[in-house]
């Protein structure tokens, strides 16, 4: 199964650098680089880092509705980065942006944590994270309206729904080191997410660090979700939906999704930014559609399905 | 003889006040270029936008005005005479102000230099400055008269967020002004589009001081090689005689 | 094999046990019993090391099963039990082929926890206890919710891995299994031990502890299935 993930990533990696407004093929140098590069990177990354982060926030916290945006850190992310953007932090000192998304994102784990408490897998962690993704929308949009950019709130819609058009090479270079920090730490936590499958007694029983485990998962997220959210807005779904595409083909095991929700992941949104390209050369639109619209397209059908298999009061 | 002194003095106090000693307020940032450009004197308040400099030509007048929000309460303390607005926004409190037996006036958006020159007219008008109108449009006529003819040279004009400004607009108009002819089509190309098939010219606003993504796009690198031209972004926004300064900029 | 020596345990604010001194050797199957609240489950928690103040857990010598402890996921029966290998950081497949057969699991390996019976479902917990091979296994309530054979099945293997050489204990709700299995049985009643003896001398101060009184009774009821 990896290695099929493997191959589709790579084959919808090449595709993705040879797609775009000025045709199809190999274009020009400047292009290539500047524009398909950074875009193509990028949605891997991205891709790569939610897919894996809703894999182990389901292992860690044994519910199958977790995910990053669900649960209200993509959203905590994107309003860090948008207070180091907007006030001029990020133009004094460039990684100060991803830097405040992982911040943010940090402060999303920390309050789900500490307001979950042990009840993680039942609905009032959702419950929880809805909270926490109203809050930053909230204040996301507050922080637009008092920015000094009079326009700002104009681009809300980037914050809170993503894209990955016009980004930069620094972009990518600013993102990708926390990204594949984030991604080591999460991949190395296979086992002990194993353990924690029978619930945090039996797992600390078994040697599993129960508590070191949990903070390290959201250390991972948040480095990878965060920076993430820094340079590609708020992207939703992608984590709740790549471990549940993947259950049937790879087993139920938590260890065991890691690696091919990584995989799954960076194919789903590079697949979901080929479309959002493409789509104003074929159809009549006036600009792309929004990445965190097409995954939600995908995703929210699956969230309805999803909750209806779990048990009133229990993970299913 | 104090009879006669009482029916002047009687005169004087009835006759219409001359228009022109009026308190005006105004919502709307291209009604504030006017105002304060024509009418400074009889300026109550404008609107917030006004005080920026990379949007309001008036910037440094405004900061001697109050500002105010398109608020029907803040506007009727003020107790004005007139309430200048754009033709579009803050409807309901335009509304509510008519029915309260307020004078409202709203204003045009001017695409081209005829529009505008006739807007002024009106505006001049309006607010008893017809001079300072003529003025105005004057130094504006000089300045389109001052374009020295050369071979026309395709360019574009690129706005925030990508949007290429097609004819009939205020951006296509001063390039035509300016001796150049414009190449673009209205409509956001994108950023791969424009790389691959780069104008010979691109025109830009610039970038203003506060960070915005809208403007970014206008730096990223793959636009970098592309023979560049800015204006202040200012002189764009509002159609006004003001523009003109953009077409000697381009004209140099 | 195993030994505590508890003065005083408190949990939450409140004093949950006292004066504990409690041993168990391999070979045997100990049954601590009790009215609710009179901290077996708690004792058994220290005695895995799991409480705050305590020592830490011994993952490769001691296992433990805590009660209505359920898979998150639909695992198959084999991956399950080869969780019990993570205490040594292997995949031997070995200790988990004995834990599986001794379970009689065999023909149920592929088949997903979350769609096999209760019974089937808490033989797989107990699989994953044995596959660590650790010599003291602990378990709570390892027959709540189960049809009698199912408990009469598991209370059988527990023993059997008793006498080959474990050291098992075992908190039993249902006094008649404690008395049916266990080689000694612990009484406990308002977080004090008030009764440490082998089945057939400890009726007396079992049934004091639950308050209820004791007999021998010759009406008609299910007997566990034949050797």
């Amino acid at each position: 199964m990896t290695r099929w993930l493997a191959l589709a990533v790579a084959v919808l990696f090449v595709a993705s650098l040879l797609t775009g407004a000025a045709g199809l093929g190999v274009p020009e140098p400047l292009i290539l680089w500047q524009i398909r590069l950074p875009r193509t990177a990028l949605a891997l990354l991205v891709g790569g880092g939610l897919g894996l982060s809703g894999a182990v926030l389901q292992g860690a916290l044994r519910n199958p509705l977790a995910d990053p945006g669900l649960l209200g850190i993509g959203g905590c992310a994107a309003l860090g980065a948008v207070v180091a953007f907007y006030w001029g932090l990020a133009a004094v000192f460039a990684p100060a942006l991803p830097l405040a998304g992982l911040l943010g994102a940090a402060l999303g784990c920390a309050f789900l944590l500490a307001f979950a408490g042990r009840a993680t897998s039942g609905p009032s962690l959702i419950l929880a994270g809805v909270a926490a993704s109203a809050l930053a929308a909230a204040m996301l949009a507050l922080a637009l309206t008092l920015a000094p950019n009079p326009f700002a709130l104009a681009e809300i819609t980037f914050w809170l729904m993503g894209g990955l058009e016009d980004r930069t090479l620094t972009h990518l270079l600013l993102a990708a080191g926390p990204i594949v920090l984030g991604c080591g730490v999460l991949l190395a936590l296979g086992r002990g997410l194993d353990g924690l499958a029978l619930g945090e007694d039996v797992a600390a029983s078994l040697g599993v660090p129960v508590r070191r485990t949990l903070r390290l998962a959201a250390a991972g997220v948040a480095l990878a979700v965060g920076a993430g959210a820094a340079v590609a807005g708020g992207i939703g779904f992608v984590g709740l939906v790549v471990p549940h595409l993947l259950r049937p083909g790879v087993g139920q095991r938590p260890g065991a999704l890691l690696t091919p929700s990584l995989l799954g992941g960076a194919a789903l949104l590079l697949a979901a930014d080929l479309l959002a390209r493409v789509a104003p050369l074929l159809l009549p639109l006036q600009q792309e559609p929004r990445l965190g619209v097409l995954t939600a397209l995908l995703g929210a059908p699956f969230l309805v399905r999803i909750a209806r298999q779990v048990a009133p009061g229990g993970a299913g | 003889m104090i009879r006669a002194l009482a029916v002047a003095l009687l005169l004087v106090v009835t006759a219409p006040q001359p228009a022109g000693a009026a308190r005006v307020v105004s919502l709307n940032l291209c009604a504030d270029d006017y105002l304060l450009l024509l009418a400074p004197e009889q300026a109550v308040a404008v609107s917030v936008l006004a005080a920026d400099p990379a949007l309001s030509v008036v910037a440094a007048a405004a900061r001697r005005v109050v500002a105010v929000r398109a608020d029907a309460e803040a506007v009727l303390a003020l107790r004005p005479d007139l309430v200048l607005a754009g033709p579009y926004g803050a409807q309901t409190t335009l509304a509510l102000l008519e029915r309260r037996g307020m004078r409202v006036e709203r204003l045009g958006l001017p695409q081209d230099f005829p529009a505008i020159a006739a807007e002024t007219r009106w505006v001049a008008t309006l607010l008893g400055e017809p001079a300072r109108g003529a003025a105005l449009l004057a130094d504006m006529q000089a300045r389109l008269d001052a374009v020295p003819w050369r071979r026309p040279q395709p360019a574009v004009f690129l706005g925030a967020r990508g949007y290429v400004a097609g004819p009939g607009s205020l951006a296509d108009a001063v390039l035509r002004a300016a001796g150049l002819v414009n190449s673009g089509r209205a409509g956001q190309p994108g950023l791969e589009a424009l790389a691959a098939h780069p104008p010979d010219l691109l025109v830009t606003a610039t970038a203003p001081d506060y960070p915005s993504m809208a403007t970014d796009l206008l730096r990223h690198p793959a636009l970098a090689g592309i023979p560049r031209r800015e204006v202040a972004p200012a002189l764009l926004v509002c159609g006004g005689p003001w523009t003109a300064r953009a077409v000697t900029v381009l004209a140099r | 094999m195993i030994a505590l020596r508890a003065p005083g345990v408190r949990l939450g604010g409140r004093d949950v046990l006292h004066d504990i001194v409690f041993s168990a050797a391999a070979g045997e199957m100990v049954a601590l019993c009790g009215p609710n609240g009179s901290g077996k489950s708690t004792l058994l928690r220290a005695l895995a090391g799991l409480l705050p103040e305590g020592g830490a857990p011994d993952p490769r010598r001691v296992a433990y099963l805590p009660q209505g402890a359920r898979c998150a996921w639909g695992m198959t029966v084999a991956e399950v039990a080869a969780l019990g290998r993570i205490p040594h950081g292997d995949n031997d497949p070995a200790p988990v082929e004995r834990a599986l057969l001794a379970c009689g699991l065999d023909n149920l390996r592929g088949q997903r926890v979350d769609r096999i019976s209760g019974g089937q479902a808490r033989r797989a917990m107990l699989a994953r206890v044995l596959a660590t091979d650790a010599p003291v296994l602990l378990l709570d309530e390892p027959t709540a919710d189960l049809d009698p054979a199912a408990a009469h099945a598991i209370m059988a293997l527990l023993r059997r891995v008793a006498h080959q050489g474990g050291c098992v204990l075992v908190v039993l709700h249902a006094l008649d299994l404690a008395l049916r299995y266990a080689d000694r049985v612990v009484v406990l009643r308002g977080g004090r031990i008030v009764a440490d003896a082998p089945p057939d001398a400890v009726l007396p101060a079992a049934a004091a502890a639950f308050g209820l009184p004791w007999g021998v009774d010759p009406s008609p009821r299910l007997l566990p299935p034949g050797p």
